[in-house]
């Protein structure tokens, strides 16, 4: 089928980087200081550290699935990591531990899902109810601990590297979106995701095994959202279980607005950097026009469901045939 | 023996979440004998009832295929017992049941109708589209109702103690009627493969849409019985419903894929994660090894109903 270039994922990317940046012009508009050094400081660390937790769920997306335990995986890593480091741990270790752990809760996940054929959506629920359970059962409810203070620089808005008056996050995950996309775009594993999930009947005959990919790309996503965890440890600066909360619908939220489409087969990071960019703009946007949170988050469903219907939609069936 | 044949092909679906709730029963009877004695029961099936509420209302979006999920029904709950106690009983001084009922099941129907234009005529992402209405549900809940408020009129509290099956039953009677319908036909053909039914001459977009209205209309339901019982109004309650109803239908043998199952099999899935917690309850663990306890055996029975669906020879 012949697609024009306003069809195309590079357009709806495109449109919600042009969003993005109308926000921001509105911002400055309408609120003194909102494109002061330090807002946009804030607003870039914030946006960030939501990159980091969408970046699984936009793999996963692309394969065809959904993963409901990031935010569970976010609580865990955050949690264990400010409990072992407090309790006198060497913290690369703690990394170490806290990323295979996460990895291997991760790959479950895809086993589970594409070895039974359950709808992934459930059995990504009920493993990270799981994790969250067991994380509340160690800690008796009260985590302890904090994060080096390596990591709470790393995070922290006021802080900066080199020339750059960023703290080192920014450039890192800067960095980071130019291999995701390097890996989505010219890698073998890249391939095989955009193959399976376009087309889950037709991949395997092309020798690519659908269970191993859902595997490491599920457990890709538990490690990207373990790294949130700790960086969110360093940003809060101590641990909190329910931490990783409102990444549950944010990061779907970014994926789609970023021009994913849930099916699987399309999308790329860029897309959810620019999806993420959106959402960050929309709230700081409302909460510094003074808007209370309940109204905030209406405003934003209203957005997703605007933005969406303007490049997002979905052919009809009849165009399917 | 044909009846016999047919009665087997419909429980199928729902085979072991039909196993677990006999031994559910039987553990909690055991267990827990004076809660669960006959003299108990509308109380109990009241505790019960909106989560059983909840998955029915999840259930026809699921069977209309093609990843129809909606996961307002949660927030349309809260959204509901705010309106209703705060606005029409606190407010307005309204507390016939003939204002209160229609008036929940008006907004179910226009939320569910919100819901199908998006995910039907905009043919935005069903999952898309609901978060975006759980969102605005949620915010305008926390705006009415920033707190817990109550009380709650005292015939709706009836409906959690002794009456406590009227509307389970009611919503049972509906469905019963829906399947006499050539609509269900249509509904199932459409969701086990929406291009056939399509080329068929099946009004897709319409009977999709439709199936959306009727989860807003039940969800409105289930967020009545909600009020019921707990009695009061409270902001929060609402959307932790949602994720746990999508479990439950898909516990009950309803395809997540659409065109298989039934609100029958949702409503022992329901049932089940119910009696589930009253077990676990009944063990006096604590809070935390419940919730790990309530995701296993979550994950477990889900992956017993494929493996018993795949013995079955039937696709995955």
């Amino acid at each position: 089928m012949h697609q024009t270039w306003f069809q195309s994922t590079n357009a709806r990317v495109a449109g919600a980087f042009a969003v993005a940046a109308g926000l921001q012009i509105v911002g400055t508009l309408l609120i003194p200081g909102y494109s002061a050094p330090f807002a946009i400081r804030a607003l870039l660390v914030i946006a960030s550290l939501l990159a980091v937790a969408s970046i699984g769920q936009t793999l996963v997306v692309i394969l065809g699935g959904i993963d409901l335990s990031i935010p569970f995986i976010i609580g865990f890593a955050n949690v264990v990591a400010a409990q072992l480091y407090g309790g006198g741990w060497n913290f690369g270790l703690v990394c170490v531990i806290v990323g295979v752990l996460a990895m291997l809760i991760g790959a479950l996940n895809g086993l589970i899902s594409r070895g039974l054929d359950i709808h992934p959506l459930i059995v990504t629920l009920g493993g990270g109810m799981i994790v969250q359970g067991a994380v509340l059962l160690w800690t008796g409810g009260f985590p302890s601990g904090s994060a080096p203070q390596a990591v709470s620089a790393f995070v922290s808005i006021g802080g900066s590297v080199g020339p750059l008056p960023v703290p080192a996050l920014v450039p890192c995950v800067a960095v980071l979106t130019l291999l995701v996309a390097l890996v989505l775009a010219r890698t073998p594993y890249g391939r095989r995701l955009y193959a399976l999930g376009s087309n889950p009947g037709a991949a395997p005959l092309a020798l690519i095994d659908p269970v191993r990919m859902w595997m490491v790309t599920y457990a890709a996503s538990a490690f990207f959202a373990a790294a949130a965890g700790v960086l969110l440890l360093g940003f809060t600066g101590s641990a909190y279980g329910d931490v990783g909360q409102p990444y549950l619908f944010q990061t779907i939220a970014a994926v789609v607005v970023g021009g994913a489409a849930l099916v699987g087969g399309r999308g790329n990071y860029f897309g959810t950097i620019a999806g993420v960019l959106v959402l960050t703009e929309i709230n700081t946007l409302l909460i510094g026009l003074g808007f209370r949170p309940s109204t905030v988050q209406a405003a934003l469903g209203l957005v997703i469901v605007l933005l969406v219907s303007l490049y997002g939609r979905e052919r009809h069936v009849s165009a399917t045939i | 023996m044909s009846g016999f044949r047919r009665m087997a092909q419909r429980w199928r679906g729902a085979g072991f979440a039909t196993v677990l709730l006999v031994i559910l029963i039987a553990v909690n009877l055991l267990l827990n004998p004076t809660r669960f004695h006959p003299s108990a029961w509308g109380a109990l099936i009241g505790l019960a009832a909106p989560l059983i509420g909840a998955a029915l209302a999840s259930a026809p979006v699921i069977l209309a295929g093609r990843g129809g999920i909606d996961i307002s029904v949660g927030p349309l709950m809260g959204f509901v017992n705010a309106i209703v106690i705060q606005l029409l009983f606190l407010k307005l001084g309204m507390s016939s049941p003939l204002v209160i009922v229609p008036a929940a099941l008006l907004i179910g129907a226009i939320v569910g109708a919100a819901n199908g234009f998006l995910a039907t005529i905009v043919r935005i992402q069903p999952i898309v589209a609901t978060l975006g209405t759980y969102l605005i549900l949620t915010g305008m809940t926390l705006t009415i109702l920033p707190a817990p408020i109550g009380p709650a009129p005292g015939w709706l509290k009836a409906m959690a103690g002794p009456w406590s099956a009227v509307p389970l039953a009611l919503i049972f009677l509906f469905w019963w009627l829906v399947r006499q319908t050539p609509y269900y036909d249509q509904l199932m053909a459409v969701g086990s493969d929406d291009r056939a039914a399509y080329t068929a001459g099946v009004p897709v977009t319409k009977v999709r849409f439709i199936a959306y209205v009727m989860t807003g209309i039940l969800a409105a339901c289930a967020g009545l019985m909600l009020t019921a019982l707990i009695g009061s109004a409270d902001p929060n309650i609402g959307p932790t419903y949602t994720l746990i109803a999508i479990a439950a239908v898909a516990l009950g043998g309803v395809s997540l894929a659409g065109g298989r199952g039934g609100l029958a099999g949702a409503a022992i899935g329901a049932i089940d994660i119910f009696l589930l917690q009253s077990v676990l309850t009944a063990f006096n663990v604590s809070t935390y090894v419940l919730q790990i306890a309530y995701g296993v055996i979550l994950v477990v029975a889900v992956i017993m109903t494929a493996l018993q669906e795949r013995l079955s020879g039937r696709k995955g």
